[in-house]
């Protein structure tokens, strides 16, 4: 290639990065407002927020708990970008997250539990239409309710035991005299009625809900009326509203309940009662449909549904990832099971896929979506169902949950995933902002080293390599110019913030890329050595300079991806820094350093000692010339 | 011919420094510095920074009873002082002023390393009457590590996946015993550096493992420099009879000498300025950590590179029987020369240099010229001979 072309390219890749740094990314604020790269916490300070730890009973969490939701928290601060946060545990139950620049946003919902679930889909009805009955009065509102809300404590409830399990005439419950029994055969409570310790609701800030005691469902009868609670309770399935759009009337005093409300209902109750709309199931507190034993009724693309009890939990997960679906080009999220978790998730698949038409799962897959042929099993996080994916055979290995993902919502899934559920529950404080540990005055002393090291390299190159020393100077300068804009636009898009390591490590691997100017040049003193004109040495020594420049920094691209995927938090930080550096070194290497020795070859300065630093090769290559 | 001095002779890439012959010297030095290493590993271990351990963290009101706002630098110091009292070894961590976003009143807080209760309190006792705070005010608490144990974990798993992918890259590129012998010089670097902080009881923070990671790359990048020049010199070796495989690897490792030096000073001459900066001028902290470990490193991975890597692969050749049976007809062929049964060759009127080692003689009675056109490289046929048939005067004349 021409080496003005390459100039060119060169030229192109500058123009357009930093065409990136002033209007990409959301770039906002004036012209050097947009030249600011995101530094770290220890430059420019940060937020910070104490999550409080609480176990059921009021006990201290254990100390594996603590390092065990720390190490959680501490991914999904990462998964925000690549910063280097900080999260340590202080004292016995505060895990302190510390984030660079004003990030209260992100903070929120850091400590908030995330519970998954397998369902099999059992049944599918409306969401309540509001207008059909009674407009006013329908939508529930948190004002209106009349949810005894004397008490306030924070302490969080532990109202995911559901009700089926309490009212279950069995084993009495707290219902006293109102024993409730099942509706539907389906659903004879399970015997165990201790909550499991996982199902505990996260009292956490994202929590809408009111006053998160429980109520019992004796407090709801008393609210909704003998006769409406008599008549729900005789309920099987799910009343018709299209058909009889009266119907919905004599219910419709449980369609002022609120979401803590709702819940005490039994499941079954939630999803046949014709006026729970979806709105309140939403409601509904944090862990309200985590018990893995009970049946449970949601809601899922504006239909209410009716979910299985859960054989698979987010713990038989081992691994999930985002993937790229090469045969649709669709979003995945790719599972892998534990050895238990993938019996236990085969046997829900063969369960799903060999059910036949009179199954009510397959029934209720059908009216979801009318083209299916098999039962669908729906993914649940916290109170939400992700996806309700149709089962398309027994699932032994590796599966996948396909769904309107985009590449950023599958990779949130798969952390999510990942992340698995925090054994205890967080309270989070307010944010604070905390100042720079470092500051200013160590960031200055920081760029003086840069400054320092800089000056040696470049007085070393000249005194060495006289006036080749100045295109090392020059890739040097250029080097810099394209890290620093590349951090500008990566903080702003990647969240990678700069610490002052991140400076140090990149004044390094300034030094380093000088590395690959001595390698060339040492080459082209071989070439020419053996006798070689300057002219043709050029190319010859870059042929091979090339092929040992190339080798060198693969190798270090290695270093960095691998440490890149594998590794966290800082040390990812810093892999993304190498494998940014070693790149833009290449860049510089191939099209500046390459070019401009080429231009520099077919010039008369080139062949003169002073100039080039090659003359006592060229003197004793003549000399022995001459000898010869 | 100039007679020059060393520097000349190293800028020209002919030191001629006899480095392969001596590889058993290498060896057991580098036996015995591993040694230290490891033992010290093993009875001394680490100073691990707050970071890696916990510790204790203190806060401090910003403003003193008398109602005077403390600057974070007054609060650092006094921290320290009064931390210094109870163990004089400690050094305190991160310092940070927090602030409520809805108001309220600003504090600090100042990691310190462990404390027993008892010395957290004399601590805080000296904190209180130096600054002019309210007792009351000041707190401490443990703190946990802030880089846990997953991401020491995940680092490990990181770096050994990344060894074996550069194994197998390095097994392609170039082949096994390079791959062997670029990798025990890399672990070479990483045992020996960590040995100098366990030795020298320099404090392990996470800019130190960051510095540790940066070494992977520099130290391979050195190595495959050398492996490549080697590589070149000993194509097709085994069919011309001039020099052994150590020979061509000894050239190769003196032609790339200066080179090894220039880089090596190059790299180290912005890491001097971290540690000159860091060390000299703000005396610890994040550059000192991170320059630190840096030159120590770099300067391990430089010397490695020629002293160890290359040795180590012609001592692995030399196993090989190919390259067994090479060496033998080139060294039986020599002593042949020698007793004139075969004309000498243009080597022989360059002065030997005198070595101890068995292969000394081999070596140095015809020492090829460093720097001239290896025998048996691609290329050669421009002057009409037929490459790699390695009689060709390539010492005293120039072809031109």
């Amino acid at each position: 290639m021409h080496p003005g072309r390459q100039l060119g390219v060169l030229g192109l890749v500058f123009v357009v990065l930093y065409l990136l740094v002033f209007f990409g990314g959301g770039a906002s604020g004036s012209f050097a407002d947009r030249l600011h790269p995101k530094l770290g916490l220890d430059l420019v300070g940060g937020t910070m927020a104490t999550y409080v730890a609480s176990v059921q009973g009021g006990q201290v969490p254990t100390k594996d708990s603590m390092e065990q939701a720390r190490s959680i928290i501490e991914n999904r601060v990462n998964a925000l970008g690549v910063s280097e946060a900080e999260v340590v545990i202080q004292g016995d139950r505060n895990i302190v997250v510390s984030l660079a620049g004003k990030s209260d946003d992100q903070l929120k919902d850091l400590a908030s539990a995330a519970q998954m679930r397998f369902r099999l889909l059992i049944g599918v009805t409306g969401d309540v239409a509001q207008s059909a009955l009674n407009p006013a009065t329908a939508t529930p509102s948190a004002s209106t309710s009349a949810a005894p809300s004397t008490s306030t404590s924070a302490k969080p409830s532990s109202s995911a035991s559901a009700p089926a399990v309490n009212a279950s005439p069995s084993t009495g419950g707290q219902g006293g005299g109102e024993v409730v029994k099942a509706p539907s055969p389906s659903t004879t409570p399970s015997a165990s009625a201790t909550p499991s310790a996982t199902a505990t609701p996260a009292a956490d800030s994202t929590a809408a809900v009111p006053g998160q005691e429980e109520v019992t469902p004796a407090e709801v009868q008393k609210k909704v009326g003998a006769a409406a609670w008599a008549a729900a309770q005789k309920l099987t399935a799910p009343v018709d509203l299209s058909t009889d759009a009266k119907a919905g009337l004599a219910y419709s005093a449980f369609g002022k309940l609120s979401g803590a409300e709702v819940n005490a209902l039994t499941p079954d109750m939630q999803f046949n009662i014709p006026t729970i709309s979806c709105t309140q199931l939403d409601d509904r507190p944090n862990g309200a449909i985590d018990n893995v034993d009970t049946k449970v009724a949601a809601c899922y693309n504006g239909a209410k549904i009716m979910l299985d009890k859960a054989p698979v939990v987010g713990d038989d997960i081992s691994k999930a990832s985002a993937q790229l679906d090469s045969q649709n080009g669709q979003w995945v999220v790719s599972l892998d099971f534990k050895s238990e978790g993938q019996t236990k998730w085969a046997n829900l698949t063969r369960q799903a896929f060999q059910a036949t038409s009179a199954d009510p799962c397959y029934v209720a897959a059908q009216t979801l979506y009318s083209s299916i042929e098999h039962c669908a099993v729906a993914v649940v996080l916290d109170k939400n169902v992700i996806s309700a994916p149709q089962i398309q055979g027994v699932l032994t290995s590796t599966s996948q949950i396909t769904g309107s993902f985009t590449a950023v919502t599958a990779k949130q899934l798969a952390d999510q995933l990942n992340f698995g559920a925090i054994p205890v529950t967080f309270t989070a404080g307010p944010a604070q902002t905390v100042s720079a540990t470092l500051g200013i005055q160590q960031l200055k002393a920081g760029l003086l080293a840069a400054a320092i090291g800089m000056a040696l390299v470049a007085v070393y190159a000249f005194f060495y390599y006289r006036l080749l020393g100045s295109v090392i100077f020059l890739s040097l300068i250029l080097s810099g110019l394209l890290t620093f804009g590349a951090l500008v636009f990566l903080g702003r898009t990647v969240g990678f913030t700069l610490t002052l390591a991140g400076i140090a490590g990149f004044i390094v691997s300034l030094g380093v890329a000088a590395d690959s100017f001595v390698i060339y040049f040492e080459r082209l003193k071989d070439e020419i050595h053996e006798g070689r004109s300057p002219r043709s040495a050029v190319p010859r020594a870059w042929a091979r300079a090339r092929r040992t420049i190339i080798s060198a920094n693969t190798i270090t691209i290695m270093a960095a991806v691998v440490l890149y995927i594998v590794s966290i938090g800082a040390v990812q930080g810093f892999a993304f820094a190498l494998g940014l550096s070693t790149v833009l070194d290449l860049l510089v290497v191939f099209l500046f350093r390459h070019p401009i020795m080429t231009m520099f070859a077919n010039t008369k300065a080139f062949l003169s000692p002073r100039v080039s630093g090659l003359g006592r090769v060229l003197r004793r290559a003549q000399t022995e010339a001459k000898e010869a | 011919m100039a007679r020059n001095g060393l520097a000349d002779r190293l800028y020209q890439g002919e030191a001629n420094i006899n480095i392969i012959g001596r590889r058993k010297t290498w060896f057991i030095v580098a036996a015995v510095l591993v040694l230290i290493s490891i033992g010290s590993f093993v009875f001394k271990s680490f100073e691990l920074g707050i970071e890696f351990a916990g510790g204790t963290s203190f806060s401090v009101p910003a403003k003193t009873s008398a109602g005077q706002e403390l600057t974070q630098d007054e609060v650092s110091s006094a921290v320290d002082r009064a931390i210094k009292t109870v163990d004089p070894a400690a050094e305190i961590g991160a310092v940070q002023q927090v602030r409520s976003t809805g108001g309220g009143d600003a504090y600090f807080t100042v990691r310190a390393p462990d404390l027993t209760a008892a010395q957290a309190e004399k601590a805080k006792a000296t904190l209180v009457a130096d600054l002019g705070v309210k007792a009351e005010d000041v707190s401490d608490d443990r703190v946990s590590a802030a880089w846990g144990g997953q991401v020491t974990r995940q680092a490990v798993i990181g770096l050994l996946v990344f060894l074996v992918l550069v194994m197998a890259y390095l097994v392609v590129r170039f082949e096994w015993r390079m791959a062997v012998a670029a990798l025990s010089s890399l672990l070479l670097d990483l045992v020996l550096t960590a040995g100098v902080y366990s030795l020298v009881g320099f404090e392990v923070t996470p800019s130190t493992v960051i510095g540790f990671l940066t070494i992977l790359g520099y130290s391979l990048y050195d190595v495959v420099v050398v492996f490549d020049k080697v590589q070149e010199n000993t194509r097709g070796i085994t069919a011309s009879s001039v020099r052994t495989y150590s020979e061509a690897t000894n050239l190769a490792v003196n032609q790339t000498l200066m080179r090894s030096l220039n880089t090596g000073l190059v790299a180290l001459l912005p890491v001097g300025g971290l540690l000159f900066i860091g060390a000299g001028l703000l005396g610890a902290g994040t550059l000192k950590d991170l320059g630190l470990v840096l030159f120590v490193g770099m300067g391990f991975g430089v010397i490695s590179s020629i002293m160890f890597a290359a040795p180590v692969l012609s001592a692995l050749k030399d196993q090989e029987p190919k390259i067994k049976a090479h060496t033998a007809r080139v060294l039986a062929r020599r002593s042949a020369v020698r007793s004139g049964d075969v004309a000498p060759r243009a080597e022989r009127q360059r002065q030997p240099n005198s070595t101890e080692s068995d292969e000394a003689p081999a070596l140095a009675a015809t020492a090829p010229r460093p720097g001239a056109r290896p025998t048996a490289k691609r290329n050669t046929n421009r002057s009409g001979r037929p490459g790699g048939a390695g009689p060709r005067p390539s010492g005293g004349t120039k072809r031109r």
